[in-house]
């Protein structure tokens, strides 16, 4: 079975978890809030087959809880102990947004994304942008290992003897990279029509599906209940 | 021809440095992996290896705007990986006003260029703001809680309003040094290699 | 009489910042639904050619420009870039770099949504393209994970949905396998009979010669001779060598070779004095282990993408690696040269063994794309850098007999591709590595810059270094090559 999400959906899931994580939760209840908003996005991932990764956000959350509990718990003291409440406090309190975020990132096409932007109006100009951005990611990558490829085989990788080297040798090889392919890469476009003044139209359907409101309610409702259970009551 | 607007090969270009800009920023973010702590040296690390991408940057468009977009996919993307919407209006404003600045030098002045980057670097801080107002409020908690103050203290000691206005200051600072050392290495590679 | 679809008159064009003119005085008048082919040295004009027609020149690279270009009706020098999408279509020489999506199908119906059809029309497009081009393999894919031949099989599908009456390809088979060029082939011929107009600026000419129906010979910013497409395919080699062009036929033995086609079944020819690779294994699909990294074996059989238990390597000979792409000749060189750091093997020269990182400092790599390899801010710096101890006579020394002493201050990118494929020789030579590897050092290069390289690696030969060169021209392993090593499936397949 498959769930297909409206980019917008998810957006909105990101915005709502994000807001979550900046108030810390007090009682055992609002705990509980947070805690079941976190295995929303888990069983999301299950649902898309990403079963590796839902496994490890539950056991690294899972583990994180469990030690940031107990130690708060004794009020421990050392330098150690402070030292893995604190790493761990701040997974249990950033891990919700964090699951969120890359099942949003690894679950949504980029046409979907940016047809997702130009349903919401954002100008052209930033849609193009953002498209490019996320092409040239793996563009990078695969520079960027050619060049450490070439760094190898001189003996360089750590700078030759000079410190400014090590990301210099990286740098420099790698913009002239990028700035070429940009060069090509506009050319190409604005010769396939990119820049025009009619308003780009999109393949990619998007609607909004029962669970894409089912999702929406739920979020908003735990939102509620966790800001009124907070700071009202 | 209308030469002052942003052209379809610009959104390109700012596409591919905003790229860049983040790659330098997850290279940088990895190191922070190892404690939090150490994610208070972005504002060393950041502006200055991410120079050399802005300060050819900024001699590629030469457009108002080119910042200000810049700044709005930065907030985007942050938004979107799970760092956070607080800190979205900051950068966009850090961008229009580094778009300002250099404007008003014509994108060529290099003083503006240099101000205009250290107010651009203003945004590497907006990574701390869910921290420092989650770290507040987890600070009061802790203390109902009936934790004595100093563990506290030692818990958050790196992450307080106060420091922000600090790392706000050295994230300038370092944004200036940075725009030198962008200039000089652009001057050393794209000048000499004629494609600036 | 024919009619006329686009026309250049008497355009004269300087590039920013050149010192020369690209262009001088060049008129063409080009018929509706003929091919053309324009042939050249690099830098006579051909690609000048192809962006004045789709608008490139004078929009997006700028210059001084006189004279005039219609296209189809439209005045380009006052028609908008985007305006020109719908008439004229350009597939690009390299394949990386001009695709805007990171999936297949988002390409191909890029052109469209940009000019604002309906998604339905869009849709309706994509499917007769797909059909056309038998693209159904492709559909749904990401970008990243094609081979080149693949990506510009995409990138014509994506001009081919804007519908466009003209298609112009600016050497569009610089950086691919003899498959991929017969793929080409067959799209060319496709459009050509839809009845569309089709130019062409190639230089490898072999495959063409059958399609074109005019031949355009440039040098120096002119037009200086013009063929029917039959008479210029029995141009002899003496004539096309004289014009520095490459053969228009090719020996059929090379065809075969190349193509994997050859029936003449597996051939080792023994080498006495070589330098000999023994136990190379390496696979890229990795079993996951615990603890610690696989040491792959003989055993692994059909899992290894590389498996060569002995072969002796000519030495102070040039040795072609042939053999179609994703049989394994890159990852045949990566492993020699020490890249792929899991690849067992030992490398046996003059009775001395070197193992794994020691590979590195034996062997040198030429990468295809030469941007890659070079750091510094000067050529004299690029060849001191390979230098263990910095010696600066002995890299004035590679630097002149390579040509480049007048070049040391100046900037690696500053210079011309041949020119930075010099530079990442010289510091090959620099490092002192017996054996020189050089992954396809000739694509995209004109007749006379590969004779230049042909020479260059004759020189290497003979100065007694070993050099393996991996290629798809079969001009080239005729100009230069002793020995022919046909890789296939990871295996060696012949060496003769």
């Amino acid at each position: 079975m498959s769930l297909k999400l409206d980019p917008r959906t998810k957006l909105y899931m990101i915005f709502v978890v994000s807001a979550v994580v900046m108030m810390s939760a007090t009682t055992p209840f609002l705990w509980a809030v947070r805690i079941s908003m976190t295995m929303i996005p888990i069983l999301l991932l299950i649902i898309e087959k990403h079963y590796a990764a839902a496994f490890r956000f539950l056991i690294l959350y899972a583990a994180a809880l469990i030690v940031s509990f107990r130690f708060l718990s004794e009020n421990s003291k050392g330098f150690l102990s402070a030292f893995l409440v604190g790493y761990c406090s701040i997974i249990v309190q950033f891990m919700p947004a964090m699951i969120t975020a890359w099942y949003v990132v690894r679950t949504t096409k980029i046409g979907e994304f940016v047809c997702a932007m130009q349903k919401m109006h954002i100008p052209d100009g930033i849609t193009i942008s953002l498209a490019v951005v996320m092409r040239f990611f793996p563009t990078i990558k695969e520079e960027y290992t050619a060049i450490r490829d070439a760094m190898k085989m001189r003996g360089i990788m750590l700078g030759g003897g000079d410190a400014a080297g090590i990301i210099e040798y990286r740098m420099i090889p790698l913009l002239f990279s990028c700035v070429n392919i940009g060069d090509e890469l506009s050319a190409a476009a604005v010769t396939r029509g990119l820049g025009g003044k009619v308003k780009r139209t999109s393949v990619q359907v998007l609607k909004m599906s029962v669970a894409d409101y089912l999702l929406m309610l739920l979020f908003t409702a735990a939102l509620a209940v966790f800001v009124v259970f907070k700071y009202i009551k | 021809m209308n030469d002052k607007k942003l052209q379809a090969k610009d959104f390109i270009t700012i596409g591919i440095f905003t790229a860049l800009l983040f790659v330098v920023e997850f290279a940088c973010g990895i190191l922070g992996f190892i404690h939090p702590y150490i994610v208070a040296s972005y504002v060393v690390l950041i502006p200055i290896v991410g120079s050399i991408p802005m300060m050819l940057f900024y001699t590629k468009i030469e457009k108002f705007g080119m910042l200000t977009i810049m700044s709005v996919l930065v907030a985007i993307i942050m938004f979107v990986t799970g760092m956070g919407y607080l800190g979205a209006p900051f950068i966009i404003a850090a961008g229009v006003i580094a778009d300002l600045i250099a404007r008003s030098g014509r994108y060529k002045s290099f003083k503006k260029t240099i101000i205009s980057y250290g107010v651009f670097c203003l945004w590497i801080c907006a990574n701390y703001f869910p921290v420092v107002i989650t770290a507040n409020s987890y600070r009061k908690n802790l203390i109902e809680g009936g934790y004595s103050a100093e563990y506290c203290d030692n818990l958050f000691r790196a992450i307080n309003s106060k420091t922000i206005a600090v790392l706000l200051i050295l994230c300038f600072v370092f944004g200036c040094v940075g725009a030198y050392v962008g200039k000089a290495v652009v001057k050393k590679h794209f000048e000499k290699a004629g494609i600036v | 009489m024919m009619q006329t679809i686009a026309k250049i008159d008497n355009v004269t064009h300087k590039y920013k910042g050149a010192a020369e003119n690209s262009l001088d005085g060049v008129s063409l008048t080009i018929h509706k639904g003929e091919t053309i082919l324009l042939c050249g040295a690099s830098g006579s004009g051909k690609t000048s050619v192809i962006r004045l027609l789709n608008g490139l020149i004078p929009h997006y690279y700028h210059g001084d420009m006189t004279g005039y270009v219609t296209v189809n009706g439209h005045d380009i020098a006052k028609t908008q870039l985007y305006e020109l999408a719908g008439i004229v279509g350009t597939v690009f020489q390299n394949p990386r770099s001009q695709f805007f999506s990171v999936d297949t199908d988002g390409e191909i119906v890029f052109g469209p949504e940009n000019i604002g059809l309906e998604p339905k029309e869009i849709n309706a497009r994509k499917e007769i393209i797909a059909e056309q081009m038998k693209l159904d393999k492709l559909l749904g894919r990401s970008l990243f994970e094609l081979s080149g031949g693949e990506k510009q099989r995409i990138a014509c599908a994506s001009v081919a949905a804007l519908l466009p009456e003209i298609i112009l390809l600016d050497e569009p088979s610089s950086n691919l396998d003899m498959q991929a060029v017969s793929m080409l082939h067959d799209i060319i011929c496709e459009w050509k009979k839809q009845g569309k107009t089709i130019i062409i600026s190639e230089h490898r000419l072999w495959y063409l010669k059958d399609i074109a129906d005019r031949v355009i010979y440039m040098d120096k910013g002119r037009i200086v001779r013009e063929w029917s497409g039959n008479d210029f395919a029995e141009l002899s080699e003496e004539e096309t060598k004289q014009m520095k062009l490459r053969p228009t036929n090719i020996n059929e033995r090379y065809l075969a070779l190349l193509s994997g086609n050859d029936e003449s079944g597996s051939r080792h020819t023994d080498v006495s004095d070589g330098i000999i690779l023994r136990e190379f294994y390496f696979s890229y699909n990795h079993k996951p282990c615990l603890l610690r990294r696989k040491i792959f074996t003989a055993a692994d059989g059909d899992d290894l993408s590389l498996c060569i238990p002995k072969l002796t390597i000519p030495k102070g000979k040039v040795t072609a690696v042939i053999g179609s792409n994703g049989t394994g000749k890159s990852t045949f060189l990566r492993c020699i040269c020490g890249l792929e750091k899991d690849c067992t093997g030992v490398i046996i020269s003059k009775g001395k063994e070197y193992r794994k990182r020691q590979r590195i400092g034996f062997s040198y790599m030429v990468m295809q794309d030469v941007n890659h390899q070079l750091f510094t801010d000067s050529v004299e710096k690029e060849v001191l850098l390979s230098m263990k101890e910095k010696d600066i006579i002995r890299c004035h020394e590679i630097l002149d007999t390579l040509g480049l002493l007048e070049y040391k201050g100046t900037h690696p990118m500053a210079l011309s591709g041949g020119q930075k494929q010099r530079v990442a020789i010289a510091s090959a030579i620099a490092a002192g590595a017996e054996l020189l590897l050089f992954d396809e050092p000739t694509s995209g290069l004109d007749y006379a810059h590969m004779e230049k390289v042909g020479e260059l690696l004759r020189q290497l030969a003979d100065s007694g270094s070993t050099v393996l060169v991996s290629t798809h021209d079969p001009e080239f392993i005729e100009l230069c090559c002793d020995h022919t090593l046909r890789i296939k499936k990871g295996r060696v397949d012949s060496l003769d």
